[in-house]
């Protein structure tokens, strides 16, 4: 299990005309992953989904409050001490094109940690062998074909699947997968997303998605938590269906309601939400962080931040002082005749 | 092609002009690359209408050729790639693909206005945009820069930005969905009457594609425009479109009204898509990926069908012939099987 205690984040600004004083990416964000969970991160860009995911595999570090990966903190750690806890959790990119090195076959790229772990586990080179093939297996690809072959030759489908085979030969107990499928072709995408969903029950880890794509956070994180992120704070959070399907937040409603709908097939719901004005990050409202834009704004809203709760007795967790049902979700449309 | 006024809109078009239902008129276009294994077609055989005043979505993944059908358009298709055959023809243009060099430059801009992919990144970072505007305006002989200025900060305004403020700014001082607003409005400044957006909102957030989708609904509808966007996300040409043309491996496989096309799809391979889109609406554990790969300009088969080697549906047929296109009210689309003739052609 892994746990986020009130994590921050500040990154200095240049000083110069441009403001100053820096960016708060993250304002205190708590979340759990449970073993063989899926959680789910969705917010815009900019509001400190990618760093949050940066700092689980330590290529961020974090200024205030804590991060207990295997019940060891590791606010109470040297940055070397805490390597080993964050090979736990590993990494799939973004772009499939540029994490892969070029001039190395994929039976290379995956023998270099496979030889680490052969290592610490005792294990000889005919392990190595049959655990690469049997990792490629596991993500799809058929490793007679893949393994001679260099990144190039591949299609982006295939070398995300051997970046998904690359995060496993170090046995993660986390993968984070920030906006996993953004760069693959559409109908290659859910085969990605069937994959990360299915290694849950296969490998038995635990899933963090990372994406601004409300139904493909849908699709992998179906049964899991859903963190809807604001400006560097959790906004929303619940059981992932429930939040899609009764959001109480109206930056939540917003996001539901900017989703295409598909003419013939889907109706727009009745009560969709758009916010008054784009995101100026350089304000720092008193109180609520969605207020200046938000339609249902009232004079309490600026009085101080509102705290994650279930006020208005919902099932999810919401920082709203006026939660209200609202039909954003587009509905299916009657059939024709 | 089966659509049997083809011919007739053709004629009309190039003599007449505004009578015809379409504003541009794509025929049996073929645009090839060289290879390796020879000179192969990135759009092979391309018959599209683009309905005046309607917005016509293009849909297709990455290769399937959409972006360089959109660039024929303009007649700018990308080195070393050649139109081997077939026409475009614009309403009061002509045969673009017939027009030499100062006639296309001339065309360009004043009657099709191209918003190009990734155009958020596409402004001169050196120089304001309303210098911008200016220079545009020089390289097209306008006469009355005053005046163009002046339809760049109508179209801004329309666009829902400060006008005088981002004539002023800089490209660094804008955020991304400004950069693709300036850059529809740059597109637009010369009055041109059809609009052509290459992939608009990639990169963009949900907020900020929803917010400029709805000024490109809004834009096109006020000026009359005819719009074509490419894109490869479905639910864009779903929510923005009136036509939907549906690109595979150079060919387009499925064309109609989008309601009609989304509800009663016909080509397997649009099946194959939407069953592929996890959506907020509904059972999200029916999405189903579709099976193989995209093909390459070297592996598209030569004979058959393009599609087949993904296809549940594929028969014997579907090996050796092409399909034909099958029209039923408007609704066009090149399959044997869901066309129920896969039987008599084998």
């Amino acid at each position: 299990m892994i746990e986020g205690r009130s994590l921050t984040r500040t990154f200095a600004a240049r000083r110069g005309m441009l403001g100053r004083g820096g960016v708060q990416a993250l304002r205190g964000v708590d979340f759990t992953i449970p073993d063989r969970g899926a959680v789910s991160f969705i917010g815009e860009s900019g509001c400190g989904k990618t760093t949050l995911g940066r700092i689980l595999c330590g290529f961020e570090d974090f200024d205030g409050g804590d991060l207990i990966i295997a019940d060891q903190s590791m606010a109470g750690l040297k940055p070397r001490q805490r390597a080993p806890y964050h090979r736990r959790i590993q990494m799939i990119h973004q772009d499939p094109y540029s994490a892969l090195n070029p001039t190395r076959t994929i039976g290379q790229i995956l023998d270099d940690p496979l030889t680490l772990r052969a290592r610490q586990l005792g294990a000889d080179g005919g392990w190595r062998d049959q655990r690469r093939s049997e990792l490629l297996g596991l993500v799809g690809l058929d490793p007679d074909y893949v393994l001679p072959r260099y990144p190039h030759m591949l299609s982006g489908g295939m070398r995300q699947r051997v970046v998904v085979a690359r995060a496993l030969t170090v046995d993660p107990d986390v993968l984070v997968a920030d906006e996993a499928v953004s760069m693959i072709d559409v109908s290659l995408r859910l085969g990605i997303l069937q994959l990360l969903r299915n290694l849950r029950d296969t490998v038995g880890v635990s899933l963090l998605f990372i994406t601004h794509d409300v139904a493909t956070a849908r699709y992998v994180g179906l049964g899991g938590q859903l963190y809807v992120i604001y400006r560097g704070t959790v906004i929303e959070q619940g059981e992932t269906d429930t939040v899609i399907q009764h959001p109480a937040h109206p930056y939540t409603q917003s996001l539901l309601s900017a989703i295409p709908v598909l003419r013939g097939i889907e109706l727009p719901g009745p009560e969709r939400v758009v916010p008054t004005g784009p995101l100026d990050e350089r304000s720092e409202p008193p109180g609520c962080l969605f207020e200046p834009r938000c339609p249902f704004a009232e004079k309490d809203c600026r009085a101080g931040p509102p705290e994650l709760s279930q006020l208005g007795g919902t099932e999810q967790r919401h920082a709203c002082l006026h939660p209200a049902q609202r039909s954003v979700v587009a509905v299916p449309a009657p059939p024709q005749a | 092609m089966a659509d049997e006024t083809g011919e007739a809109t053709l004629a009309d078009a190039t003599t007449a002009g505004p009578d015809g239902a379409a504003a541009v008129h794509v025929r049996d276009l073929t645009v090839t690359f060289p290879t390796p294994q020879g000179s192969l077609p990135a759009v092979a055989g391309v018959s599209l209408d683009l309905a005046r005043g309607q917005i016509t979505g293009l849909v297709g993944e990455s290769g399937s050729g959409k972006s360089t059908l959109a660039l024929t358009l303009l007649n700018a298709v990308p080195d070393p790639g050649k139109v081997a055959s077939g026409s475009v023809v614009i309403d009061d243009v002509g045969d673009v693909l017939a027009l030499g060099r100062s006639e296309l430059r001339r065309v360009r801009g004043a009657k099709i206005g191209y918003v190009f992919q990734a155009s958020q990144n596409s402004l001169n970072p050196l120089k304001p945009v309303g210098k911008q505007v200016l220079d545009l305006g020089r390289s097209h002989g306008v006469r009355d820069l005053r005046e163009l200025l002046h339809n760049a900060r109508l179209l801004i305004d329309e666009m829902g930005l400060d006008a005088e403020r981002v004539l002023a700014s800089y490209q660094h001082e804008l955020s991304g969905g400004m950069r693709q607003r300036v850059g529809i409005a740059l597109a637009l400044v010369l009055n041109a009457h059809v609009l052509i957006l290459d992939e608009p909102t990639t990169a963009l957030d949900m907020l900020t594609q929803a917010s400029v989708l709805s000024i490109i609904k809004k834009v096109h509808a006020e000026r009359h425009l005819t719009t074509l966007i490419i894109t490869h996300d479905v639910g864009i040409v779903g929510d923005l479109a009136d036509r939907m043309a549906v690109m595979y491996a150079g060919r387009i496989v499925e064309e109609g009204p989008s309601a009609e096309v989304l509800a009663h799809p016909k080509h397997p391979y649009t099946r194959g898509l939407l069953t592929a889109m996890p959506r907020i609406v509904g059972d999200v554990s029916q999405a189903q990926p579709l099976q193989g790969r995209v093909p390459d300009l070297a592996s598209v088969p030569r004979e058959g069908c393009v599609f087949r080697a993904r296809c549940p549906l594929a028969t014997d047929v579907c090996v050796t012939t092409a399909p034909a296109d099958t029209v039923i009210d408007g609704h066009r689309f090149a399959c044997h099987v869901t066309a129920g003739t896969a039987g008599e052609a084998a």
